[in-house]
């Protein structure tokens, strides 16, 4: 088996429920060998609980997990031949740094003076060499998470197990870690399988997203796939910061009609009287000219550019982004339009993308 | 000036309860090194005139003091080792795994505690004595066990509660079993616990009588509490001096474990390694 086929990890219909509630479900995703998979998702959407399955601290209701081709439902945790890192480190508080690195080792057998030169190994790796006869209390929270990371490296396992490893740091340690995490990935060339619920750690680190919502996998891509083609409305509201802004209209005179925006579908189009609703990323709106109109309500300049809400007519607000130049003045009233081949559409009822219909803007706005 | 009053009140306080608690203590020493004729004379005397230490000898060479002694070490130890032996794996099971009845079964565990201990003794003699070992120390092993077990589980169980799941967690990945994991991770962790539930046990057998008094009637088989009474206190007279020499000797085992334990107790309560 190459190493590449090791690491494969599939999740084949698989079902989670504590007693009535159900916390994943009808799961499928298939990751390949080597590849930096994200769990993405709110808290509560099922993500802990997939990796706590492929960990084996949780068994699926119903449904195979296999790693490497091999079916693991009912394998035990340290059979499986992953490694974890817990978002508390969970740290052995009465070992040694050095112990705590070593314990993965210990427990298959692997004879003390192998285990110590490894252990100099990971830690050299991971710049904790003069911390090793310390106690994991007397270090920092990112000493601690180093510590944490070394105890999985030290293995080579096939998947690596992280439940979001970076959300007790710091912003600033947070950045910093999210490129050695990208850099150690790409070293030790093994699957990855990262949860997490902040969207800026998973566009930046991850191959693939995994967008999870309320047990249901939402969409499963590249950054740039749920960026760019949001499968639904969940997906498009959640990734993004600021927001994408969502406005609800209808389908009417081979068009999207709004109060204030009115876009016209150029080939299949769907249904006239169909509820649906345009989704617009604050960068994607242009300023100065454009068919539509709106009245500047607040202006946040960020030092780089600026983020403006608009009010527009119909009641809704739309936030944009704009460079720091850009003269915004808040009640001002201001022209803008919008770059049409980056419009997102969905049916409101189900809220799932529509990828038919590309849209032009049309002048004759009824507020223009 | 008004704090410096508020702190001599407060000693002044602190120090009356101290001499009221251990006046008792250090009559009872003083008393045991008293001649016998000292004893009962008026007004009494309070430092002894004259140090001694033959109740002292004649309890250890005349009377049967050390078998009790003997019995009393052993019977306390196995208790503790039995309680804390079950209690541990118990209470590790009442946190760590989720089954029907759980929470039910904990509180019925305390449900020993509702009944006076009278109440117990008579159906406990008569389970020993199906059992075959009535009148024996493994009966009030087993007595002391039905007692002990229910409070050193709560007692034990709050401190497994306090150890996080992902410790154990983290072992069951690391490639440990589940047992390995318990003597790896929460055994050291629960260790305060553990030796604050020993102490626990081992001072309530030690100390225990009515259960010694109504289970066990021969020298062979009976603890220091029982055993001293009934040698020293008869209708017609009690041997002071020995004892008092005796409440001495049966308080040194007690005293020298807190001592030896005590650094235990307060030591390393907060674990470390887990944030968050």
């Amino acid at each position: 088996m190459t190493r590449s086929e090791e690491g494969e990890v599939r999740f084949e219909k698989v079902r989670k429920a504590f007693g009535t509630a159900v916390a994943v479900r009808e799961l499928d995703l298939a990751i390949r060998g080597g590849e930096f998979v994200s769990l993405l998702g709110p808290s509560g959407c099922g993500k802990t609980t997939t990796l706590r399955m492929l960990a084996g601290l949780e068994f699926p209701t119903s449904g195979t997990i296999s790693i490497g081709g091999r079916v693991v439902n009912e394998v035990a945790p340290g059979a499986r031949d992953v490694a974890m890192v817990f978002q508390s480190y969970a740290l052995y508080p009465h070992m040694t740094v050095a112990e705590n690195i070593a314990y993965p080792l210990k427990k298959r057998g692997v004879a003390r003076l192998e285990r110590e030169a490894r252990v100099r190994q990971v830690a050299e790796t991971l710049q904790l060499s003069a911390l090793l006869p310390r106690k994991p209390r007397q270090l920092s929270g990112g000493q601690q998470q180093r510590v944490a990371l070394g105890r999985a490296l030290v293995r080579d396992p096939r998947v690596f197990l992280l439940d979001e490893p970076l959300s007790n740091l710091d912003a600033k340690l947070r950045a910093h870690m999210r490129s050695e995490l990208i850099e150690l990935h790409r070293r030790v060339g093994r699957t990855f399988v990262y949860v997490t619920h902040d969207q800026l750690e998973a566009m930046t680190m991850s191959d693939r997203i995994a967008v999870m919502h309320e047990g249901v996998l939402q969409q499963f891509g590249t950054p740039g796939e749920v960026y760019n083609q949001p499968a639904n409305l969940f997906v498009a509201a959640f990734i993004g910061a600021p927001a994408m802004n969502l406005l609800r209209g209808r389908a009417a005179e081979g068009g999207f009609t709004h109060p204030t925006v009115r876009l016209g579908f150029a080939g299949a189009a769907p249904g006239a009287g169909r509820d649906l609703v345009l989704g617009l990323r604050p960068e994607d709106v242009t300023l100065g000219t454009g068919p539509f109109a709106a009245r500047v309500r607040l202006v946040e300049p960020t030092g780089h550019e600026q983020i403006a809400q608009l009010d527009i007519e119909g009641g809704d607000t739309l936030t944009i982004r704009a460079d720091a130049e850009a003269p915004l003045t808040a009640g001002e009233t201001l022209r803008w339009g919008v770059r049409a081949p980056r419009l997102h559409l969905f049916d409101a009822t189900t809220g799932n993308r529509l990828e038919a219909a590309v849209m032009m803007p049309q002048a004759a706005a009824a507020s223009g | 000036m008004r704090k410096l009053a508020g702190r001599l009140a407060f000693n002044l306080f602190a120090w009356t309860i101290v001499l009221v608690t251990a006046f008792p203590l250090v009559w009872m020493v003083i008393t045991s090194v008293k001649p016998q004729f000292e004893l009962f004379r008026i007004p009494p005397t309070f430092w002894p005139e004259q140090i001694t230490f033959e109740h002292y000898a004649r309890l250890l060479w005349d009377t049967p003091f050390l078998l009790y002694m003997r019995n009393s070490l052993v019977l306390s130890t196995a208790t503790t080792l039995l309680v804390v032996a079950v209690a541990t794996l118990g209470a590790h099971s009442l946190v760590r795994f989720r089954y029907r009845g759980r929470e039910r079964l904990a509180q019925l565990v305390l449900f020993t505690y509702l009944l006076p201990s009278v109440v117990l003794i008579l159906p406990l003699y008569l389970m020993m004595v199906w059992l075959g070992v009535a009148n024996s120390l493994l009966s009030l092993v087993i007595a002391y066990t039905t007692f002990a077990l229910p409070y050193a589980l709560w007692l034990l169980r709050s401190f497994m509660q306090g150890i996080p799941d992902d410790l154990e967690n983290a072992a069951l990945v690391d490639g440990a079993t589940r047992m390995g994991a318990f003597f790896d991770v929460i055994l050291p962790q629960a260790l305060p616990g553990i030796i604050s539930t020993s102490l626990f046990t081992f001072i309530l057998s030690w100390n225990e009588y009515l259960y010694a008094l109504v289970l066990v009637n021969t020298d062979e088989a009976r603890p220091l509490t029982t055993g001293v009474m009934n040698m020293l206190i008869s209708a017609f007279n009690i041997e002071w001096s020995l004892l008092m020499a005796a409440s001495v000797m049966m308080s040194i085992p007690l005293i020298i474990i807190f001592a030896f334990l005590q650094k235990f107790l307060t030591r390393g309560f907060g674990a470390g390694g887990v944030k968050g």
